[in-house]
């Protein structure tokens, strides 16, 4: 399996290709699916261009194994391994590198030593599994169990001769080494312990086989495959400034404030350089050390050779370096293996700040994986902006910018301002048509131009690494991308957040997003304005704030600019408003926080009076239960953009019952471990109003993970059933009852009585990941909840089947309101899965927008990958079938037109003849 | 000579060319003499007035009908009800417009009760007619029927916030 490269069949197939395209029609535009796949931050790396397929093998922060295509970037293999602890990669050996034995890189490869490359997952179990590096397999697996599992936590795995050392740290204690033969598992002996009482976890590491803690100025090791241990000190010349590192390919080598320390007295190192990132690697058969820094915006690459820390010309180079991929780190490098080599074959592997991963060849970047994308946090769909001659028009038809006309005002003004308008558009697009028009803009030389159905949106993407990407829902291309250092999510697992300021339905001025987050120096609140269609900053773009942010809320759009406010809720409970001139709409707003670990929440109401702002305390609710155990595990609003088009149901006898919209209602669940149910999962829902608790529910042996949807007058939420071990679904359906109590507002403070509650569990045969909702742009098209499995499908799964409602016993009353009987289990028949064979490995969220058509909505998932498309819960009722047959209605049209004329014309033609006769 | 001529052309051809005075002899049978006969005058007023009050019952009569007709199609909602009920509807209220013109017959002493009465039936038809579309489910009588046209509530109150971010 070689790295996919165009071939002689390659070509042949595409010219079919070609000769079939007239013949065939393209995909149906509602079958748009689009998929990226990605393998993560990098962890462990290694260029690989000797092999008779050269390849990058890779672990990553996100436990992939993966190999990369070095010549395009692309993935050949990738293997996802298990989550959390359990998968967590302590090592990558791959065979021939690196070790003690055949540390001459040059040395070749091969299965003399079992394995083409080894890794070391997890602590209790630690499983250590061989891979066939060609095509992705694993070949063998064994694992051990250790002793002591709180211990194994901090352990350590080092390879050295065909024999894998496990490396038990006791803090202040000692050090269990225990030595296995890599790849059968058997123990050599028994396990050593080395009495070891200066090792502290916080300053210890391991480098090769020597075990190094620093200690003030100096350094203390330990070689643990000597015969004799001996304590090595090691003094530096100043105390470091940052954490010390290790260099891999080097037995006991340091990388201690940006200069190498050597602590093996057999091993020789360049000491007088300095740098920020080292590399071991080989080049015309001998040892050399690359580096590289980034110096004014250019990467500088050098490298020395090991043995007389000569540098290596052929090696150096410089390269521009985009600014948002981070700070650079050269990580791994390989050259062809060539005599009298120019430097030309050799690749430099980088992973940067904003979890990229690059590769530099011939001085240039060969190309670039933007791996942040495997951890994206949030999204929006922002609107395209017009094209010129549309905008011009929306123009005239809203008047100058800020200037409003009231719709119905003047008719025939109107009227006159249409025709010019359209007089305009004609002019423009002669003049397009002769050469002669304005030149297109930048978004519309990139086709960034809104679509008659608002399918075509710009999708913003915020990653953890505070990457944002915008990129073509359709097209799949990345626009722009903006890195933001320093930023980073809150506390309690609350992430990063991005905000749509202005929509762009303002036409002369632009959209404007906006990123709340934390500075990571001083933890205060950071906001980045940016215009999410060109990706530059906007309106000063990045504003450090004085205060932390407790909370935040949008506030209504200004009549000003349009943009709506910020308004935060900072750590002394005092609220500001930005941008400032959106102060006075901040007046009545309520605030609430929920803090996760004590259970309670607190709910403020916002007052504004004479140019100042106020936050008064109005309630608070404490759901920590009587021994306060209980912990919030989720809290679930509804969309704001949500729009509720039925108010009611109805019933068999054709009576309503009206829903309980309120939309001030949040869903908060609660855990606890309890004696004699194991755990208990409660439910509240809460008015953050008024602070009033309208229903609550306890679930027994259950427990997380839970997902929750909450939408117009209902909700939804998975769980682990532990009594029968399995993954439930609970639906809550709240209705008013006959009547409305009030047709024309809502007021939580003057709420109706208790709204009565449908509920109804149901058994889902999948392990749930992730439960969005579908919304549309008015509310008129059925809802249907997206639920995303373990396995990296998405479900599309109609409401009526999780309805509440659904009847026991088969009722005509049930029947006639169109209810199916009540069946535990969830159907999932494969023909719903959205993304079909598409699988989303990791599936951690799903995100949905309405689109410009009533029928579609946008969905995108995210996870390790990304896919984006495009659902239709009703069908695509406001659009003509994809098999709409234009031709055979119009020649019927045009067939029956004629045919009546000439029948006309011959009728007429009879009938004077017959008055002559 | 001429009426032989004249049977040669034609048994039925009239000699226009003979006669210049109008006095033709009467056809047989006919005594101009004879006068409108009062009571049959009288008689026949009452056969109009019969024959009117026929008319004007015309409508109640066709209920039982109707009635049947209605138990037979029974309450689905298919091509064939929908054309009966239709029909059943349609042609009372044409008939209730051309009043005027059935009523020009009935135009004696008891033309207004016939008139109350045509009217009457008629609207016992319509009745009955949109009874059966009540029964149906056609007509807008329940609420759920205008649940499309209700408009959201308003909210008074805006909130914002969620799980502590410090």
């Amino acid at each position: 399996m070689r790295c996919p490269q165009p071939s002689a069949g390659a070509l042949i197939s595409l010219s079919l290709l070609l000769l079939l395209l007239s013949t065939c029609s393209a995909l149906y535009e509602d079958q748009i699916k689009k998929r990226s796949v990605h393998v993560g931050a990098l962890k462990h790396a290694h260029v690989d261009l000797k092999h008779f397929q050269p390849r990058v093998l890779l672990t990553t922060q996100e436990q992939v194994v993966a190999s990369l295509c070095p010549k395009t970037g692309q993935i050949i293999w990738r293997q996802v391994l298990e989550q959390r602890a359990r998968g967590d990669i302590k090592m990558l050996q791959v065979s021939g590198f690196a070790d003690g034995s055949s540390d001459t890189a040059a040395a070749p490869m091969g299965s003399h030593l079992g394995f083409d490359m080894l890794t070391v997952q997890g602590h209790a179990p630690a499983l250590v599994r061989g891979w066939n590096t060609n095509i992705g397999t694993i070949e063998w697996e064994w694992s051990i169990m250790p002793l002591h599992t709180e211990r194994a936590q901090d352990a350590v795995w080092f390879y050295s001769n065909s024999i894998l050392y496990h490396v038990v740290p006791a803090w202040r204690s000692h050090i269990e080494v225990t030595a296995y033969f890599s790849t059968s598992g058997h123990t050599t002996g028994s396990t050593s312990k080395i009495m070891a009482a200066w090792i502290k976890p916080e300053s210890c590491l391991l480098s090769g086989s020597y075990f190094v803690c620093l200690d003030g100025k100096q350094l203390i090791s330990l070689d643990l495959v000597a015969k004799s241990t001996q304590v090595i000190a090691t003094s530096l010349a100043a105390e470091p400034s940052s954490k010390i590192e290790t260099l891999p390919g080097l037995n006991g080598v340091l990388i201690v404030n940006k200069k190498l320390v050597s602590v093996n007295k057999d091993q020789a190192v360049c000491g007088e350089l300095t740098s920020a990132s080292y590399v071991v690697g080989s080049f015309n058969y001998r040892k050399v050390v690359a580096y590289a820094d980034l110096v004014d915006g250019m990467l500088k690459i050098n490298a020395v050779y090991l043995d007389n820390c000569s540098p290596v010309p052929e090696l150096q180079m410089s390269v521009a370096f985009a600014e948002d991929y981070g700070t650079p780190s050269l990580r791994s490098f390989d050259c062809k293996l060539k005599r009298n080599d120019d430097g030309k074959g050799c690749l430099f592997l980088f992973a940067t700040s904003a979890e990229s991963i690059m590769a530099v060849q011939q001085g240039r970047i060969r190309w670039a994986r933007e791996e942040s994308l495997a951890n994206i946090i949030d999204t929006q769909f922002i609107d395209l902006p017009l094209a010129d001659t549309e905008g011009t028009l929306e123009n005239e038809m809203k008047g100058k910018a800020g200037e409003f006309i009231p719709r119905n005002g003047d008719i025939v003004t109107a009227f006159m301002r249409r025709i010019t308008a359209q007089a305009l558009q004609m002019k423009s697009m002669f003049l397009h048509l002769i050469g002669l028009g304005p030149p297109p803009t930048d978004t519309q030389r990139a086709g960034l131009v809104r679509d008659s159905f608002g399918l075509h949106k710009m999708l913003v993407l915020l990653t953890r690494a505070g990457k944002i990407f915008g990129m073509d829902n359709i097209a799949g291309k990345h626009h722009w991308k903006l890195y933001l250092p320093n930023v980073a999510g809150f506390e309690n697992a609350e992430q990063m957040r991005l905000i749509v300021q202005r929509s762009s339905k303002h036409f002369p001025l632009q959209p404007l997003c906006a990123i709340v987050a934390k500075f990571v120096n001083n933890s205060n609140g950071v906001l980045f304005r940016f215009n999410p269609i060109t990706g530059r900053a906007a309106e000063g773009g990045l504003l450090q704030l004085d205060y932390q942010i407790k909370q935040f809320s949008l506030l209504p759009e200004t009549e000003v600019d349009f943009v709506k406010g910020i308004l935060i809720l900072d750590a002394a409970n005092q609220v500001h408003v930005e941008p400032k001139h959106a102060t006075p709409l901040a007046d009545g707003m309520y605030l609430y926080t929920a803090d996760v670990k004590t259970a309670e929440l607190e709910g403020y109401i916002v007052k504004y009076a004479g140019g100042e702002l106020s936050c008064l305390p109005i309630w608070n609710v404490r759901l920590g239960g009587h021994n306060s155990e209980q912990q919030i595990i989720s809290v679930a609003g509804k969309n704001p953009i949500e729009h509720v088009h039925s108010q009611g149901r109805v019933l068999g006898d054709r009576s309503v019952l009206y829903k309980y919209i309120n939309p001030n209602l949040v869903a908060f669940v609660t855990q606890a471990p309890d004696a004699a149910h194991k755990s208990v999962l409660t439910l509240y829902l809460i008015d953050v109003v008024s602070g009033s608790v309208i229903f609550s529910m306890t679930h027994r042996k259950v427990r997380a993970p839970l997902n929750i949807v909450h939408s117009e007058n209902w909700l939804a939420y998975s769980y682990f059933n532990d009594k029968v071990r399995r993954t439930e679904i609970t639906t809550i359906e709240l209705y008013e009852g006959n009547a409305q109590a009030n047709n024309s507002v809502w007021s939580s403070l003057q709420a109706p009585f208790m709204p009565l509650v449908e509920r109804q569990s149901y058994i889902i045969p999948t392990i749930v990941e992730a439960m969005r909702e579908t919304i549309t742009e008015r509310g008129i098209t059925n809802k249907h909840v997206l639920i995303g499995t373990a396995s990296g499908g998405i479900v599309e799964m109609p409401w009526h089947l999780l309805d509440p409602r659904r009847p026991i016993s088969s009722s005509t009353q049930g029947r006639e309101e169109g209810a199916i009987p009540y069946i535990p289990e969830l159907p999932l028949p494969t023909e719903n899965y959205i993304n079909y064979n598409q699988t989303v490995a990791r599936l951690r969220n799903i995100y949905t927008a309405p689109s410009g058509l009533e029928s579609t909505c946008l969905v995108v998932a995210t996870g390790l990958d990304l896919f984006v498309t495009r659902v239709a819960p009703s069908k695509t009722f406001d659009l003509l079938k994809e098999d709409f047959d234009y031709i055979l209605i119009s020649i019927v049209l045009v067939v029956l037109t004629s045919g009546s004329l000439i029948v006309r014309h011959l009728s007429s033609r009879k009938l004077l003849k017959q008055a002559w006769k | 000579m001429s009426a032989k001529q004249n049977s040669k052309k034609s048994k039925w051809a009239l000699d226009f060319s003979v006669s210049k005075n109008a006095d033709m002899p009467s056809p047989p049978g006919y005594n101009p003499t004879a006068l409108v006969n009062q009571t049959e005058v009288v008689r026949d007023q009452r056969l109009v007035i019969k024959k009117s009050w026929d008319l004007a019952l015309g409508p109640l009569k066709q209920i039982p009908m109707n009635l049947f007709i209605m138990y037979m199609s029974g309450n689905s909602i298919s091509i064939f009800p929908i054309m009966m009920v239709g029909m059943m509807l349609i042609r009372p209220i044409k008939a209730m417009f051309t009043t005027q013109v059935t009523s020009k017959m009935a135009d004696g002493a008891q033309g207004t009760g016939q008139r109350i009465i045509y009217i009457l039936g008629n609207l016992a038809n319509v009745a009955l007619a949109l009874y059966k579309c009540h029964s149906m489910g056609l007509l807008p009588t329940h609420a759920s029927d205008w649940l499309a046209f209700v408009e959201p509530q308003t909210r008074l109150e805006y909130y914002g916030g969620g799980v502590s971010f410090i």
